[in-house]
């Protein structure tokens, strides 16, 4: 009799079901690992044939990722002396040397900014009005949540023509509060959906409770449904950072020298000079913080993706 | 709680009186929460929306904004519905959109058929196969081309490798041949999991007491499959495809940083289509009634898509 | 069958919103199609027609 029928599976089922889950899972981590290991590679092992498994770890990549750096002649850097620095020695080995910072710095910094800021008013806006739509009578209410959800899924290049023409009349082009305020839109949807899930769960008894308590109904959610929510509410804040961080259409449309995000930068960082260890260094910083969040979210993970609507 | 006559009275009050007593009634609470969402959203999304039903109506071009407007009627929606070079782009994302989504379902719902096999260090192995779809598609985009390198790639030298062709002699990005393919390989490579995933859910939602019940009735496991597996799962598969349907409908980092459209226009998506003629030729009206058709795709499809989202969660 | 027609002449919401989808999933079969130039053209009005639909009977009683 065949194993499938009972609902425990074999020993034998389970091993053949393990062997293909880990071969599968070792194949698609594969180009995450190459990547991850290009950028410690030196510009001559990246593009190696055949490709180079064992090599020479150094640090190059990750320094011509955040420098900028300039010939010079043999008589100059004979001139300037012992290299000050460890980096400073890298980049001599070659002839160059460092003339200033790159500009990946800033660029991850307006990501960190613009992913933060963002974030915050999306929970903060979603969370009042999960609420409302979980507890209070709202008209029109199926309508509203819908056209909320809508709005997630709209083309953003379709949207991003009069949002161009909104930002160059209202002077938001380029700036940091426009890319908040944008990136907000987008994921308030998501919040209030999720959020709206995580406060369903919240029994009604906790607040009524309260509320005969003496509470007013706003100390009732600020007290009593907030604290309660706080799971609910990190995760959702993580899944709206990661949607964030990773945007690149509207990045690349609506930003250029002040307010750019790492997306849209990382992929010029390789220039004419085919530096491939130093796209891969900056393709590293900037994947990592999202995988780590990915493992802390993993639980929650099925919720965000069907906006709460599959909860396990 | 303490149990004073006047607190026993307070609480048989229903709650929603006692509240409007003291401080904001719930009406005004439920206004003042939902009201800064739905203006954000109508500034951001609503507004912009009208505007561009406007614009499609007219010759508007943003590089010369002085220039006199000039109403053209719906001269722009027949023109785009009557271009042969649009439909192609059409069927270029028709291409990219079958194979993503039958690919993706394909090896979606056989890992996580696998998975529920209940081996040791499933959830170990599900966070590394789900960990691809929360990068930055244009990221992700912008690498594999580094792995698509003809000499130096990995991918290139994988199947090589396996098949023992000349790594050097086929470029996945740069021939006209390929580079459908190429898009669609990463693309599954990164949203497998998502379906997954949601097969998984799918999976685990199916009580024990079923198959027990058709083991009694000495049903095949064949015929278990078919009678109870998969329409137990449909609805969650449904919603998956829906949605990677939406997202792949609509795709444009990861194509755009992999391929850039080319070669020649052979994995142009509609989005990227829309941005040359948007961003590059600067034809505003006409790109305006050209995002409104895939905004009304989109919409469409969208509405289905919640429908599917109600259908699950009532589960 | 008999009483799908008979739910759609109450004007139910179930068969409604069923027969809007097809309309929607018409609209975007014959946009992305490879057959017809004509079937391309005219998907569009298929696709607006069934959202509107949609709109309209989601909001009929179940």
């Amino acid at each position: 009799m065949s194993g499938y029928s009972i609902t425990e599976p074999t020993p034998r089922q389970k091993w053949i079901a393990g062997t293909l889950v880990v071969l599968y899972a070792l194949i698609t981590i594969l180009p995450l690992l190459w990547i991850i290991a290009t950028g410690f590679k030196s510009p001559a092992d990246a593009i190696a044939y055949p490709p180079k498994v064992v090599f020479d770890p150094t640090l190059e990549g990750y320094v011509n990722l955040f420098t900028t750096r300039s010939r010079a002649t043999p008589e100059a850097l004979e001139a300037m002396g012992p290299p000050e620095t460890w980096y400073d020695g890298i980049v001599r080995q070659y002839g160059m040397v460092i003339s200033g910072p790159s500009r990946y710095g800033e660029r991850f910094l307006n990501s960190v900014v613009i992913g933060f800021g963002s974030t915050f008013l999306s929970v903060f806006l979603g969370t009042l009005a999960a609420y409302a739509f979980s507890r209070f009578k709202v008209p029109l209410k199926d309508d509203l949540l819908f056209f909320i959800l809508s709005t997630r899924m709209m083309p953003p290049i379709a949207v991003a023509i009069p949002i161009f023409l909104m930002f160059r009349t209202l002077g938001l082009s380029d700036t940091h509060l426009g890319m908040i305020l944008l990136y907000t839109a987008v994921n308030i949807s998501l919040a209030v959906w999720l959020l709206k899930g995580f406060i369903d769960e919240i029994p009604r008894e906790y607040e009524e409770a309260a509320l005969i308590d003496g509470y007013t109904r706003f100390q009732a959610f600020y007290k009593v449904v907030l604290p309660q929510a706080a799971t609910g509410i990190a995760s959702t804040a993580i899944f709206c950072l990661i949607f964030a961080w990773n945007e690149y259409a509207f990045a690349v449309l609506l930003t250029s020298g002040q307010a750019q995000t790492a997306p849209p930068f990382i992929p010029t960082i390789i220039g004419v000079g085919k530096d491939w260890p130093a796209v891969a260094a900056g393709a590293t910083l900037f994947l990592l913080p999202v995988m780590v969040f990915t493992i802390l979210l993993r639980k929650h993970l099925l919720r965000g993706i069907t906006f709460g609507a599959v909860r396990k | 709680m303490s149990h004073t006559p006047i607190e026993r009275v307070a609480a048989s009050t229903p709650p929603a009186i006692a509240s409007r007593v003291r401080g904001l009634s719930d009406r005004t609470l439920a206004w003042i929460f939902v009201a800064p969402t739905i203006f954000l959203l109508l500034a951001v999304n609503i507004f912009p929306l009208v505007w561009t039903i406007r614009l499609s109506l007219t010759n508007y071009r943003a590089n010369r904004a002085g220039a006199e407007l000039e109403w053209v009627g719906l001269r722009n929606y027949t023109r785009i519905l009557t271009d042969p070079d649009i439909w192609q782009t059409m069927q270029a994302t028709a291409h990219f959109l079958i194979w993503t989504i039958l690919l993706q379902v394909l090896i979606g719902f056989t890992l996580a058929w696998l998975i529920n096999r209940k081996f040791r260090g499933n959830d170990l192995w599900t966070t590394i196969i789900v960990l691809p779809m929360m990068l930055s598609p244009a990221v992700v985009g912008n690498f594999w081309t580094f792995l698509y390198q003809p000499q130096i790639g990995l991918f290139n030298y994988a199947v090589s490798f396996v098949t023992g062709i000349d790594p050097s002699s086929f470029s996945m990005i740069g021939s006209v041949e390929l580079a459908p393919w190429a898009i669609v390989i990463v693309d599954t490579w990164m949203w497998t999991p998502f379906v997954m995933l949601i097969c998984l859910a799918g999976l685990r939602s199916i009580p024990d007491y079923i198959y027990e019940a058709a083991a009694i009735d000495r049903a095949s496991p064949w015929r278990q499959f078919w009678t109870i597996t998969l329409p137990m799962v449909l609805p969650f598969l449904m919603l998956a495809v829906l949605f990677r349907g939406i997202e792949n409908f609509k795709m444009f980092d990861l194509v755009v940083q992999l391929t850039g459209g080319g070669p020649g226009s052979t994995t142009e998506l509609t989005s990227i289509n829309l941005k040359r003629e948007a961003f590059e030729k600067w034809r505003t009206g006409y790109a305006s009634a050209y995002a409104i058709i895939l905004f009304v795709t989109v919409f469409g499809l969208a509405s289905i898509y919640v429908k599917a989202l109600n259908k699950v969660k009532e589960r | 069958m008999a009483s799908f027609v008979a739910a759609l002449l109450r004007l139910r919401r179930g068969p409604w919103e069923m027969v809007a989808s097809i309309l929607i999933a018409l609209g975007v079969v014959m946009l992305m199609q490879p057959f017809a130039l004509w079937a391309y053209t005219w998907s569009f009005l298929v696709t607006l027609a069934g959202t509107v639909m949609f709109v309209i009977v989601s909001h009929f009683p179940e």
